[in-house]
């Protein structure tokens, strides 16, 4: 009998052993894993512990703050809605977004780099406080903005092209991120996509916007010049296709500049097939196509322009015919644009046909008020030759001026810009107005675009060019 | 040093580390003592200075581990409780007290145990009667169809009833080893003992298998089989038991997993939680995630993120059956490991009085407690770290409930009883062998 009771007795002790092996597993060397399960929602929940840091505007209003309700933080929103799909949200059921999500370590005092005090706390135990993030949005141009799309389903990206630092960058429709968690199930399985971040998220046919690339790559190249002439007769004949106008208008003889200014289809199919697939795709590139634009957020919440297949994006050197070339020169084939990468456009040719690296934060301070970081801003791309700038800054006023934008034309303010008008296959259009100002001394560089209307990109989106403009230019301090 | 001043030591040892856990809640959690719970330390303390006195008296010569060992379980589970759910520490504490009484109840009314092997047909029954009840009448939490309501509590019979099955069986075995072990006949070769002695263990096994699928409750029945095999297996040193134990128990338990839809869900979690992680696999993966975030020392009693802003614990169940799970987390890895090691510790001791006892039925009934005791230990602390599927038992004196602790309190006494007994015949005083002569 006592034989077979040690022997019990041994099992035992293998199976408890067996436990303290499965603790030390679990506990020791898969701990990190654990932890970094996106199902895991405790690091989220322990950090509510931590007095976050404010997310504030330029002029220093709080974007983001927090409320203390018995020993925790909760966010709170004191100015409303406020670029709730840039800034993100911070939920314990629903994890992190949005620059909430990017700048996390910041915000909660966890980074490396938030100074002196920041370091004690951390070598003594003490809980961090976060410090607080100052963004370049200028809280002025984003309500605008935001009031622009009101009851519209569009975008609208504001940049200082000179910088890359982004003004006002507004998603409609939109949502209130104070009651984000009650209201989830409806938002996340809306059709209309309010928690979609539009301005970096959303691909949209270009259309004629695209047309100040195809014309960069044409005077870059020298393949034409503003005066370059050309013969519309209304259909444009090429490889078994063909290219006509919107709204089936013949122009006859026009140089480039009137084909800008007109947004000639026929002409700009003509100068793509002079170029070729290759040179056209080029010079999208050189504006940043085919690229995740570098402004820092989450993985997935940027995503590149360029042509896309059924699979995604497609490589630049996929296969186009002629016809497909001539199309995509006027921004319509498998082309799709963020409005963010189109306001990069925009901001490459006000600025002298240097692209900046787009980004949102312009100072992290810790709470005794030290700044530990400062906006630094960086050329990302060289676009095009600044000859070729001031060529298409020149014919883009003139669309403005005299073409198809002059809706977004204002009393002492020199304007330059394109509209697009990209026609979906339901019957509705895309409304773009891409553009900057003042033409001499560009401050704003912008990508408006508008889904879902019946009108052109001249009569629905230029007006709202006109109004952000006018808004921005405005302020005492622009970033 | 005699047993019960040895026992005294433990104690106090074991009131040390119990002490500086419940200041690290408070301080932790309350940043200041408050003077009401001081007094239901004291009343803690006073319980257990009054078994060990009650030991004194009536079983000098008992294993002076044993009950520091208890007392140190319970105050580690009171005190996460306490730290989890306050209120419910109040309440674990009458428990605690309730569970004391009837320890002292089987102390004074049994006096000793081979008593008990007289009436093992009636305590067998009482045992099944106790299971029978929980079928028919049972309430389902959780799934699991383990509780009855009844006076304003809620009673899990299956803690009792376990103690009542290794009674009936260490004295229904001993009476019958030999039989069991000398075969009769054989079926294809297989020795089979005859029916009339193996019919009342058939009843056993069957009735594992009814908790199955009756009770939903995976953990039970493998707890009740478990007990049966080892005791089969302990009084007749024969391993085919063990195999055909283990093997009619793998196939109900293949049967149950496709019949019955909660030992499924629970099965197909433990397989790959990760599919179900917001839904049957949440708790698992939450209490996974909880571990995990111990680390090796654990951030102390009370400091550990075991709560939500809005007090709901970060587990579901987190001060039952997941008590291990909030232990882990605190404590870490290795505060974790030393509970585990306490629970060997217990396990050790149990078997030590079972190797030691002088005749059959004080062996097979310790042996069988600890058994009892190993095997329901191992089944939740394995469950909530995912080593096997988990099932909703109670972890001996932490887990809060009160069945569970006063069933476990029981279970102590009857050790202690045949340790006692075994220690005076191997070499108590002559005063100590006349006293117990006349309890017998």
């Amino acid at each position: 009998m006592n034989k077979a009771m040690s022997k019990v007795f041994i099992v035992a002790v293998v199976l408890f052993v067996a436990l303290v092996v499965n603790l030390t597993w679990i506990m020791v060397v898969r701990a990190q894993w654990f932890q970094d399960r996106p199902e895991n929602k405790r690091s989220i929940a322990k950090e509510m512990k931590i007095k976050r840091g404010d997310i504030v505007g330029y002029d220093g209003s709080v974007i983001a703050g927090t409320e203390r309700r018995s020993g925790y933080y909760y966010r709170d929103y004191p100015n409303g809605t406020f670029a709730p799909q840039l800034i993100g949200y911070d939920s314990v059921r629903y994890g992190r977004s949005g620059i909430e999500s990017q700048l996390n370590d910041q915000l909660t005092g966890q980074a490396s780099d938030l100074g002196v005090q920041n370091w004690v706390d951390k070598l003594l135990g003490r809980r961090p406080k976060g410090a607080d993030v100052k963004l370049t949005l200028v809280p002025a141009v984003q309500k605008v903005a935001q009031q622009q799309l009101q009851g519209k389903t569009g975008a609208i990206v504001v940049l200082d092209p000179k910088t890359g630092a982004l003004i006002a960058s507004a998603s409609a429709p939109t949502y209130d991120p104070a009651n984000l968690d009650d209201r989830w199930a409806t938002l996340s399985k809306d059709p209309t996509a309010p928690l979609l971040n539009r301005p970096t998220q959303g691909l949209y046919v270009p259309g004629s916007a695209f047309k100040v690339v195809t014309a960069s790559a044409g005077l870059d190249t020298g393949k034409v010049t503003p005066d370059t002439p050309f013969v519309d007769t209304g259909t444009y004949v090429v490889f078994g296709g063909k290219v006509t106008n919107y709204g089936g208008e013949v122009y006859g003889p026009n140089n480039f500049t009137y084909a800008l200014t007109a947004s000639i289809n026929t002409t700009f199919a003509k100068v793509g097939n002079t170029l070729g697939r290759k040179r056209l795709i080029a010079g999208a590139q050189q504006y940043g196509f085919y690229k995740t634009p570098p402004l820092p957020l989450p993985a997935g919440e940027v995503v590149p322009s360029g042509r896309y297949g059924k699979n995604g994006l497609l490589s630049p050197d996929a296969f186009m015919d002629p016809l497909d070339v001539a199309w995509a020169a006027c921004g319509q084939e498998k082309l799709l644009a963020t409005p963010l990468q189109m306001a990069l456009v925009a901001g490459g040719v006000a600025n002298g046909g240097r692209v900046m690296k787009p980004y949102y934060t312009q100072e992290i301070v810790t709470p005794d008020g030290q700044v530990v970081s400062k906006a630094q801003p960086e050329q990302w791309l060289v676009a095009t030759k600044a000859l070729t700038a001031s060529q298409l800054n020149t014919m883009m006023q003139n669309v403005v001026n005299a073409g198809t934008g002059t809706a977004a034309a204002l009393e002492g303010i020199q304007v330059a810009g394109k509209t697009g008008t990209a026609e979906k296959g339901d019957g509705t259009n895309l409304a773009w107005f891409i553009g900057f100002a003042p033409a001499n001394d560009p401050q704003v560089a912008f990508a408006i675009v508008i889904e879902d209307t019946q009108s052109t990109g001249g009569e629905l989106a230029a007006p709202i060019a006109a109004a952000i403009i006018k808004t921005a230019l405005a302020q005492p301090a622009l970033p | 040093m005699s047993r019960r001043n040895l026992e005294l030591v433990f104690l106090i040892l074991a009131g040390a580390v119990s002490t500086m856990a419940y200041v690290s809640v408070y301080t932790g959690r309350f940043r200041e003592i408050n003077r009401v719970s001081i007094i239901y330390g004291l009343i803690f303390v006073g319980i257990f200075v009054l078994l060990h006195l009650l030991e004194r008296i009536f079983l000098p010569q008992a294993d002076p581990f044993l009950l520091p060992i208890t007392a140190l379980l319970a105050a580690i589970g009171l005190t996460e409780i306490f730290r989890i759910r306050p209120a419910l520490a109040l309440l674990q504490g009458q428990w605690l007290l309730a569970g004391a009484a009837l320890f002292i109840l089987t102390v004074l009314i049994v006096r000793d145990h081979m008593k008990l092997d007289r009436y093992r047909y009636l305590i067998g029954a009482v045992g099944l009667a106790l299971l029978v009840i929980t079928i028919v009448i049972g309430t389902t939490v959780n799934g699991a169809k383990l509780w009855i309501h009844a006076f304003g509590f809620s009673i899990q019979p299956s803690e009792f009833a376990k103690l009542a099955i290794v009674i009936f069986l260490a004295g229904y075995l001993d009476d019958k080893k030999v039989m069991l072990s000398v075969p009769q006949r054989h079926v294809l070769g297989v020795p089979v003992p005859a029916f009339k002695y193996f019919g009342p263990l058939l009843v056993m096994w069957i009735l594992s298998l009814a908790m199955l699928v009756f009770m939903k409750d995976f953990g039970m029945a493998l707890l009740f089989m478990s007990i049966f095999v080892s005791l089969m297996y302990m009084a007749t040193a024969r391993a085919v038991y063990v195999a055909a134990g283990v093997g009619l128990f793998a196939i109900a338990g293949a049967i149950a997993v496709y019949v019955v839809p909660h030992v499924q869900d629970r099965f197909a979690v433990w397989l790959d939680p990760w599919p179900h992680a917001s839904t049957t696999g949440y708790q698992l993966l939450q209490s996974l995630f909880t571990i995990a975030d111990g680390g090796i020392v654990g951030a102390g009693f009370g400091r550990g993120y075991l709560l939500y802003a809005n007090r709901q614990p970060v587990v579901p169940d987190l001060q039952t059956d997941f008590i291990f799970t909030a232990i882990a987390n605190e404590m870490g890895l290795l505060g974790a490991v030393g509970v585990v090691l306490v629970y060997l510790l217990f396990v050790w001791r149990g078997f030590r009085i079972a190797v030691y006892a002088p005749d059959g039925f004080s062996k097979l009934l310790a042996a069988g407690l600890a058994t009892a005791f190993a095997v329901q230990s191992f089944i939740i602390i394995g469950g909530v770290t995912r080593l096997i599927p988990l099932t909703g038992v109670t972890l001996p004196f932490v887990s809060y409930g009160g069945s569970s602790i006063t069933a476990n309190l029981i279970l102590v006494a009857l050790l202690l009883m045949v340790s006692n007994r075994t220690n005076i015949i191997r070499g108590g005083s002559d005063l100590e062998r006349r006293h117990l002569a006349e309890k017998g």
